[in-house]
């Protein structure tokens, strides 16, 4: 067993916990060592939401420089979280902002996505992003963008698990009536890593 | 099919939080009573408990707040029923003068404490390290510090209670709350344990004469409780070498996983305590034989290092201790990071440079928010368009607590859960100044109602603005004794506030729709120059709430496509999630508009449409 750190982050109302719930879970069905946790005080209020998911630890906590994979699952929040990636780690973000107050006031930029390209670069091994929401969309529900980074995170095996096995965890804990939308969302998003 | 949280499935594995593991644990344990005040981080504890109760065999409250939901616990307990009361840290100060008798009194049911404490103030305005209360009060002290612990502590600690009489307190830190692990479930018992009440009076009523003897009785008991310490499961000793590490709580899991990275496994002496007071004192010392040097790692207060630090010097043990200090501080969080240097250091190695890249300053940052067609933010906007930065503004907790920000800086000082109307009253006659107090629905019930008796009684100048949105919003919508609807049906008996102030005697009420910007600001006015308590119900359902509830949203949303004065002001006085600004020109998302419609009657540039058309 490779003992793993994954560090998620996001805005409320992404999908991030979904996520990492249904990481955690997978992780558990292959039989892996899992600790998840989550820090959410106030995400139902457009606020940050960071969660982990820990593979061969005890701790649910990671901190600067100890992640070995970062999805950020928002941009501006990725490269908020960037300073948890370990050098040589993974970078895994969606490329669609979801601008804060501030920046939809006018009163704060934005970074741009080949500023946080480059930022990830000087840290990452690997840095890849993808338009999750666009993908998901044409999965066939925006609300899919969450499940679009997993496929492309584990197409690149940055998940401690295969492609099947995430299929299987989709099928078995996601809502029927979802399944269908999320598995396409796996796939587009895996396409699009490996293009 | 049954939820797996109440399936008598014993050597199966869930992925739980610990939370989940908690109310598990208590399920195994025996549970028959559970009462609370929500909070984060234990929230998911009665949140669970409740949604389960139709199916639960144990009964279930939501009470007002934490002193009352104790009392009512302990009765259950006196009853003879094992019983479960949690609560946030803070939660345990409300509830402090209950405790620190029923344990001398003793609850023959069994009763638990959960008390979730939150260092690094994740979701609370402090980091009180509530094991001080395991020495206040003399109660035995659980720490778990994953999810199977949650679960099997849990159930140990309402053994132990019910075994004794004694109080039990679970401490847990945000950390383990909200840990997801996998746990694998016990049986559940198949009878529920009962201790039908028999009268003492002698031990059941602390009179002078009575409290004397029993606070010897408890001293005994802790006594014997300290010996049951040292020969716990839960108190583990390990590894071998003259460098020993004594670890709690979460600080284990940071300590095993520092252990594994720095390849020290078995080369150092290890006890780990997780049935942390009494202290174990027979298993200290039996720990400290042979050592040159200890670690003590424990978040906060150093409660175990001091108790240490007096051990040896009764015994005369020459020991370097090293425990508090500049890499391991009083405040905050530990991580496994701060171990790992914390071990270098004890081990004479060098210390490890940190490997990551800075973390980026001058981000746009992205603070919580009230959302979209929060009924708060018509609030605020009207009382700061009719008082301005004039009157000063006394804040309690909950959502509302988020206004406290620009544009709308509704919070000017607060203290506590309840005391805005007293905080407010005190500042207002001390400074002459006007002052208006908010407080939210559920605090009101919660401690607010005696500010407002005070305010009456001491005839003090000040304006209470009730924020009543029809539920505990911000821990996650529990109910309260206001709300006309639970998610287990009809509230039968809903306590209205406008005749509850009333009969405080306050004889100046309004209560009127915050999203009624005319009504409101009328309400307002009339109010501004009169004298003494008077209250305002600003009354409009929590706009996520309401949507849940009902299965959808509103059917229109607001437009605008300005670039004018007058909708530009409005964008910078309400700052709505849902306004969208790109160069000069606004526009509304309508995803995120909620269809409140407050915007409209500030400008006439909004416009109303059909949502989706």
């Amino acid at each position: 067993m490779q003992r793993t750190r994954i560090f998620l982050t996001g805005v409320g109302g992404q999908g991030t916990l979904t996520a990492t719930k249904l990481v955690s879970l997978t992780a558990l069905d292959e039989g892996l060592p899992v600790t998840s946790g989550e820090i959410h005080g106030m995400a139902q209020r457009g606020g940050v939401v960071e969660s982990t998911v820990l593979i061969g630890y005890l701790s649910p906590k990671i901190t600067f420089g100890e992640a070995d994979v970062l999805l950020g699952f928002e941009l501006l929040e990725g490269l908020r979280a960037l300073c948890y990636l370990k050098p040589g780690g993974r970078f895994i973000a969606n490329s669609e902002a979801l601008p804060p107050l501030s920046v939809a006031t006018g009163k704060a930029d934005y970074p741009a996505l080949e500023t946080v390209r480059a930022k990830a670069q000087a840290v990452a091994s690997q840095a890849l992003f993808l338009p999750c929401r666009t993908l998901a969309e044409q999965a066939g529900k925006a609300q899919s963008a969450n499940t679009v980074l997993l496929g492309a995170a584990c197409a690149v095996k940055a998940l401690p698990f295969g492609m099947d096995a995430l299929e299987r965890s989709v099928r078995k804990y996601l809502k029927p009536a979802l399944a269908e939308v999320n598995l396409k969302a796996l796939e587009l998003g895996a396409k699009a890593a490996l293009a | 099919m049954a939820n797996p949280l109440l399936a008598d499935t014993p050597g199966e594995v869930l992925l739980l939080l610990g939370n989940e593991a908690i109310v598990r644990g208590a399920l195994e344990g025996g549970i028959g009573f559970v009462s609370c005040y929500p909070g984060t981080p234990s929230s998911e504890v009665p949140d669970t408990f409740y949604r389960l109760s139709p199916q639960g065999d144990y009964i279930f409250e939501y009470s007002t707040n934490e002193k009352v939901a104790l009392e009512v616990g302990a009765g259950a307990a006196l009853a003879g029923l094992p019983t479960l009361v949690t609560m946030k840290h803070v939660g345990v100060n409300v509830a402090a003068d209950p405790l620190l008798t029923l344990s001398y009194i003793t609850a023959p049911g069994g009763l638990v404490l959960l008390s979730a404490d939150d260092p690094g103030c994740h979701s609370s305005q402090n980091e009180q390290d509530n094991r001080y209360y395991a020495r206040l009060a003399g109660l035995p002290c659980f720490e778990p510090a994953t999810a199977q612990e949650c679960k099997d502590m849990a159930r140990d600690a309402l053994h132990l209670a019910a075994r004794t009489g004694q109080p039990v307190l679970l401490r847990t830190t945000t950390r383990v709350n909200h840990v997801r692990g996998p746990v694998k479930l016990g049986g559940l018992p198949k009878e529920k344990p009962s201790k039908p009440f028999e009268r003492k009076l002698q031990q059941y009523v602390p009179i002078p004469a009575h409290s004397r003897v029993q606070h010897r009785q408890l001293l005994d008991r802790l006594a014997m409780f300290a010996q049951e310490a040292s020969r716990s499961t839960w108190n583990k000793l390990s590894g071998a070498g003259e460098v020993g590490v004594l670890a709690s709580g979460i600080a284990r899991c940071y300590l095993s996983d520092a252990l594994l990275e720095e390849g020290l496994h078995g080369s150092v002496k290890v006890l780990e305590l997780g049935f942390t007071y009494p202290m174990p004192d027979e298993l200290l010392l039996e720990f400290v034989q042979g050592l040159k040097k200890v670690l003590v790692l424990e978040e906060l207060e150093p409660l175990m290092e001091n108790h240490l630090r007096q051990l040896l010097q009764r015994g005369g043990i020459e020991l370097e201790v090293f425990g508090k200090g500049e890499t391991l501080p009083l405040w905050g969080e530990y991580s496994t990071e701060m171990v790992r240097q914390a071990l270098r250091l004890t081990l004479g190695r060098q210390a490890r440079a940190p490997e990551h890249c800075a973390p980026e300053t001058g981000l746009a940052n992205r603070p919580p928010n009230l959302c979209a067609g929060c009924s708060h933010r018509a609030s605020y906007a009207t009382v700061r368009e009719v008082f301005g930065s004039e009157a000063y503004y006394s804040s309690d907790i909950g959502c509302y607590t988020l206004g406290l920000l620009p544009p709308l800086s509704s919070a000017d000082f607060l203290v506590c859960m309840g005391s805005s109307i007293s905080t407010g009253s005190g500042f207002a006659t001390a400074s002459g100044k006007p002052t208006v107090a908010f407080i939210g629905d559920s605090t009101f019930f919660h401690s607010g109602i005696t500010g407002l008796v005070n305010a009456v009684y001491n005839n003090h100048n000040i304006l209470v603005v009730v924020l009543d949105n029809r539920t505990t919003a911000m821990t996650g919508h529990q109910p309260h004794p206001g709300v006309d609807h639970t998610v287990l049906g009809p509230n039968e008996r809903p306590i209205e506030i406008e005749p509850l102030v009333r009969a405080c005697g306050v004889s100046n009420v309004v209560s009127v729709n915050p999203l009624n910007h005319k009504a409101s600001k009328k309400a307002l006015e009339s109010m501004k120059d009169a004298m003494g308590p008077r209250v305002i119900i600003f009354q409009a359902p929590c706009v996520i709430h309401e949507r849940r509830t009902a299965g959808k949203g509103k059917p229109q949303v607001a437009v605008v496509e300005g670039t004018g004065a007058g909708c530009l002001d409005v964008l910078n006085s309400l700052a709505c999630p849902a306004f969208v600004k790109e160069g000069g020109t606004m526009r509304v998302d309508e995803e995120l508009c909620s269809g409140c419609m407050f915007c409209l009657q500030l400008d006439k540039s909004f416009k109303a449409k059909k949502r989706g058309a």
